[in-house]
C-alpha cells in the first residue's frame, strides 16, 4: 500500500517550494554578486584637424550587475604610465581623460580619476548581458589644451574598465 | 608701411592619416568583478604658426640714418624637435623685398632678417622665396600663450642710400608675407 502525503509531508514540501521560491528571486549574496560590462568599442579620434575645442566621443556601454539595488562602481585606468590616462607615439604622451555616466547615450559624464572606483552606479540590468539596451555611457576626452600643443605623430593606447558589485 | 602677412601653414609628413586600433575593444564576462578594455587611437598632424605679427611704420625717416625696425613674434611648431622652416616673400616684382608709391620713380628695396631668438635687432638675412631652414622654436603651445611670449625676432631695414633716393612727401608700401613649414 502506497504511502499517501497525509497534512504534516504536505507542509513540509509546500515549505520546501516556499524557501526554493524565496531563493530563486533573492539579490545574490556577497559570494554571488556578479556583474559584467559589455558592448565596448574602441575609440578613433582619426586624425585631428580642430585644435580649438576639445574633443568627444562617446558610446553607450552595457553594465549588468545582480548585487542589491543593482548597485556597482566603476573603475578606470589608462595605458599611460601609472595606469594615467594618456596616448603615446612611442616618445611623447598625449593625455586624455575619461567621464562616466550611469545613463545610456550621453556625450558628458562625471569625470574619472585612473584607479579610483566611481561608486554608487546603479544599472537597471540583472545580467548577464544588457536584455533591454545600454544602462551607461563611456566619454574619452582629448582637451584642446593638449592637442594643440601635442607634438606630431600618431597616438595610441588602452583603457581598462573594472566594475565591481556594491 | 611695410604690411606684414602671416601664413599658417598645416603641413603633414605622415603618410598615414588614420591609424589602426592599437588592440580590438574587449568585453568583460560575467564575474564577480567584470574587465572590459578599449583601444584608442589619434593622429596628429605637422602644424606651424606664426603669430603676434605687427605693421612695420617706416615713415619720416632721417635719410642720413639707416632705418631698421625689429619686432618679437611667435613661431610654434609641432614638428620634432620643434623645427621649422621660414620663407619671405615681398610684394614687389618677382616677389621683391621692395615698396612702391604712386608717382615714385622706382620702387624701393629693403631688407630682411630674421632670428630664432627673440628680442634680437640683427639676424640671418633672407633671401625672398628663398627658405631658411633648422630653426627652432621654444613654444609650447601655439599662439605663445603658455611659456615664452615671443620666439624669434623680424627685422626689416633700409640703409641710407635708399632713404635718400626716396621721393619726400609721399608714403611708400608694400607687403611682407612670411611663411612658416614644418622642418
Amino acid at each position: 500500500m502506497g504511502r499517501s502525503a497525509g497534512p504534516a509531508r504536505l507542509g513540509m514540501r509546500i515549505a520546501e517550494c516556499t524557501l526554493i521560491a524565496l531563493l530563486c528571486h533573492q539579490p545574490g549574496t556577497a559570494q554571488s554578486m556578479k556583474v559584467e560590462v559589455s558592448g565596448l568599442s574602441d575609440v578613433n579620434f582619426g586624425q585631428i584637424t580642430n585644435f580649438q575645442t576639445d574633443l568627444r566621443q562617446a558610446q553607450s556601454v552595457c553594465v549588468a550587475a545582480n548585487s542589491s539595488g543593482l548597485r556597482y562602481s566603476v573603475q578606470a585606468s589608462g595605458s599611460g604610465s601609472g595606469g594615467s590616462f594618456a596616448l603615446s607615439n612611442g616618445v611623447y604622451d598625449l593625455p586624455y581623460t575619461v567621464e562616466w555616466s550611469p545613463t545610456p547615450g550621453g556625450t558628458s559624464g562625471v569625470a574619472l580619476s585612473a584607479l579610483t572606483p566611481l561608486a554608487a552606479q546603479t544599472t537597471s540590468e540583472r545580467g548577464p548581458r544588457c536584455k533591454d539596451g545600454p544602462t551607461a555611457s563611456l566619454v574619452v576626452v582629448l582637451r584642446a589644451s593638449e592637442t594643440s600643443r601635442a607634438l606630431q605623430g600618431n597616438y595610441s593606447g588602452s583603457l581598462t574598465l573594472l566594475i565591481s558589485p556594491e | 608701411m611695410v604690411k606684414v602677412s602671416k601664413y599658417l601653414v598645416l603641413t603633414s609628413t605622415l603618410g598615414l592619416l588614420v591609424t589602426a586600433p592599437v588592440a580590438a575593444a574587449t568585453d568583460g564576462t560575467f564575474g564577480a568583478t567584470s574587465t572590459g578594455t578599449v583601444g584608442i587611437n589619434a593622429s596628429v598632424p605637422g602644424r606651424v604658426r606664426i603669430s603676434k605679427l605687427t605693421d612695420i611704420d617706416l615713415t619720416n625717416l632721417d635719410p642720413t640714418v639707416a632705418a631698421s625696425r625689429a619686432q618679437n613674434v611667435c613661431v610654434w611648431s609641432n614638428a620634432a624637435s620643434r623645427r621649422y622652416s621660414i620663407t619671405a616673400t615681398g610684394s614687389g616684382a618677382a616677389n621683391a623685398f621692395t615698396l612702391d608709391a604712386v608717382g615714385a620713380p622706382a620702387a624701393v628695396p629693403y631688407t630682411v632678417q630674421w632670428s630664432a631668438t627673440s628680442g634680437q635687432t640683427t639676424g640671418l638675412s633672407l633671401a625672398a622665396g628663398s627658405a631658411l631652414g633648422a630653426l627652432t622654436s621654444t613654444a609650447i603651445n601655439s599662439d605663445c600663450s603658455a611659456g615664452p611670449a615671443t620666439t624669434a625676432s623680424l627685422i626689416v631695414g633700409m640703409d641710407t642710400t635708399t632713404l635718400q633716393s626716396m621721393t619726400s612727401g609721399i608714403v611708400y608700401t608694400g607687403t611682407l608675407t612670411l611663411m612658416v613649414a614644418p622642418d
